[in-house]
């Protein structure tokens, strides 16, 4: 031990002795300002809206720019003015509102009978070990299939129209949902499940005052990425149809438009997709992230 | 203290009879049969041949048309014959290839993205708002225009697979680089750590699980769209050859030629090809990295 330490104290380089010594201009040590007002220019350049809206706008004038000066062709990309006139033309003069409409009635019924269906597989699954069983084996090998996928059977079994796409919009939101909301519970800790059991819940009850709330930035998640997986098949599907039929959505608007030529169209479609997305993702999730999650301090 | 309930004074009492109280076996040597159920495999594998069993009795029993749900044994040898004689094989290679292409390129530009929003206020303010308003917008939407643009073949798949990709990969990468705690910044830095080295070093694997979430969300996007895409290409183009489609060409013409076996062989394949990729790629790389370095339960 007493060895040990003497050989690391030998191995220790020399101390250098610096010498003494006087700084003769001590002004040059010091920066520039340490605290300044800021301009005006850099108060505003420092709102992140500001900024964001000026990258926005910057993005639209290089597109108009470009589109104007080079004479693009508008059939391969129509001005920005255009396009925004088109959207605007089908939403207050077309009937793009209704195939809106159309597009997220389905959607709602698909995301709503998906989310009906998890919660029962759910329920079975916290309720035996069969059932868990058979949901994690279901979410393994049926999450990996894109719902797309199942459109060509779906439309042999309900025939073209609503009820196959709404077939479709099930699988994409069942097994993402199921799946995360499984392992939610699975992770909840065993402090919070006794806590439940001393209080004597049981069943729907234990589920829906412990194991829900405890589970649900997980559960949360999971509805996102249904969500977002319901929203790429239902476009998806719609382009799809229109392949095959005519029903009308956003999906069945943009591919119209791209089958007469009519690029502006295309894109005002494009426009309406991104705004619903933009609604639901940063108005609907955001929400009830702050009224749950954010607010019991679950996420920051 | 009024409010205080008086308390309640029970009386004595023996129990009369101790034994009931023992419980019956507190532990025992399982049996055989118990020990198997136990298993995880030996429980999923149950399961799945349940399932296929009820699919082939269901077919068998109630005579359903095999153009609405074909048997399984009719199914699997559909499967058989696909990859044994008409080429099936190929097509899921040239699907995959397309998607590895579109992945890869995807991988490199959000990089790119989000070397620059780790690096600069304005590269993250492009970032942001870039992925706020694209991230929401199906890559499958923009098919029509890629047709447009790059005409019916790989180049316009390529071109929506890297707007899938992008998007969400970008997203999580940031989100990761920014949540790397503030110490962690400041060991790197104390070692001297710069540039490149700083960010291959430090900030990506603090920021791992983060870009492994984001490098699945952008697999399992890049995998719908592709299947989508010839899905719709299928609908577009009647005329391909045999073995220039994907997979998603296979089922839209088996679909088209009534061949629902081959369909249903098709959607197998869909499905192996996206365990493949889940449970064995991924996990292998979260067991090598987040895994081991203990960052990611189980």
């Amino acid at each position: 031990m007493s060895t040990s330490s003497t050989r690391k104290k030998d191995s220790l380089p020399e101390l250098v002795i610096r010498p003494e010594f006087e700084l003769s201009d001590i002004e040059q040590a010091q920066t520039g300002d340490v605290a300044r007002k800021l301009s005006l220019v850099e108060r505003i350049w420092n709102i992140n809206g500001v900024r964001k809206a000026v990258i926005l706008l910057t993005l639209v004038a290089a597109w108009q720019a470009y589109t104007v000066g080079l004479d693009v062709e508008p059939l391969m990309l129509p001005r920005f003015t255009i396009s925004f006139v088109a959207l605007y033309e089908a939403l207050f003069h077309g009937d793009l509102i209704y195939k809106i409409w159309f597009s997220v009635k389905v959607l709602l019924i698909g995301y709503g009978a998906g989310l009906a269906l998890s919660a029962v597989l759910i329920l079975w699954a916290t309720a035996n070990r069969f059932g868990s069983d058979f949901i994690s084996m279901a979410t393994a090998m049926f999450n990996p299939l894109p719902a797309i996928a199942l459109l060509p059977l779906a439309m042999l079994w309900f025939g073209l129209g609503t009820a196959s796409l709404v077939f479709v919009l099930i699988h994409s939101v069942l097994w993402a949902v199921a799946l995360s909301t499984h392992n939610g519970f699975e992770n909840v800790s065993q402090t919070l499940r006794m806590i439940g059991r001393n209080y004597g819940l049981h069943g729907i009850r234990y589920v829906a005052k412990i194991l829900v709330p405890a589970a649900l930035p997980s559960i949360l998640a999971g509805m996102k990425i249904g969500w977002a997986f319901a929203w790429r098949t239902l476009i998806g599907a719609e382009l799809v149809f229109g392949a095959s039929s005519g029903s009308g959505g956003l999906g069945w608007f943009i591919f119209e438009s791209s089958q007469n030529l009519e690029t502006e169209g295309v894109f005002a479609g494009l426009f309406a997709v991104i705004l619903i997305g933009i609604v639901v993702e940063n108005v609907v999730f955001r929400n009830v992230e702050l009224k749950t999650v954010n607010r019991w301090g679950m996420q920051s | 203290m009024s409010n205080v309930p008086n308390i309640l004074t029970r009386p004595e009492f023996e129990a009369s009879e101790i034994g009931k109280a023992v419980t019956s076996d507190v532990a025992r040597k399982l049996t055989l049969f118990e020990r198997i159920s136990d298993m995880h495999s030996v429980r999923k594998l149950t399961i799945l041949v349940l399932l296929v069993a009820l699919w082939e009795l269901y077919t068998r029993w109630s005579e359903v048309s095999p153009l609405i749900l074909p048997r399984f044994s009719s199914t699997a040898y559909a499967l058989y014959l696909a990859v044994a004689g008409e080429q099936l094989l190929i097509m899921v290679w040239n699907s995959v290839t397309v998607l590895i292409a579109g992945y890869i390129i995807g991988l490199v530009i959000a990089t790119i993205l989000t070397t620059a929003a780790t690096t600069t206020r304005f590269g993250s303010d492009i970032l942001s708002t870039l992925t706020a308003m694209l991230n929401p917008l199906p890559a499958i939407a923009l098919l029509p225009l890629a047709l447009l643009w790059f005409g019916l073949g790989a180049d316009a798949i390529i071109f929506t697979l890297l707007h899938s990709v992008i998007w969400p990969v970008a997203l999580n990468a940031h989100v990761g680089f920014m949540s790397v705690s503030e110490t962690q910044r400041m060991v790197g830095r104390n070692y001297g750590l710069k540039g490149l080295i700083y960010v291959g070093k430090l900030l990506i694997p603090a920021a791992f699980p983060q870009i492994l979430m984001g490098l699945k969300i952008g697999w399992a996007y890049a995998w719908r769209t592709l299947i989508a895409a010839e899905l719709v290409f299928g609908g577009s183009i009647s005329d391909t050859t045999e073995t220039s489609g994907g997979l998603g060409w296979f089922i839209f013409a088996n679909q088209m030629d009534l061949q629902i076996p081959h369909v249903f062989a098709g959607l197998f394949m869909v499905i192996l090809v996206g365990v493949f990729v889940e449970n064995v790629i991924f996990n292998f790389i979260e067991n090598r990295t987040v895994r081991r370095w203990g960052m990611q339960a189980r």
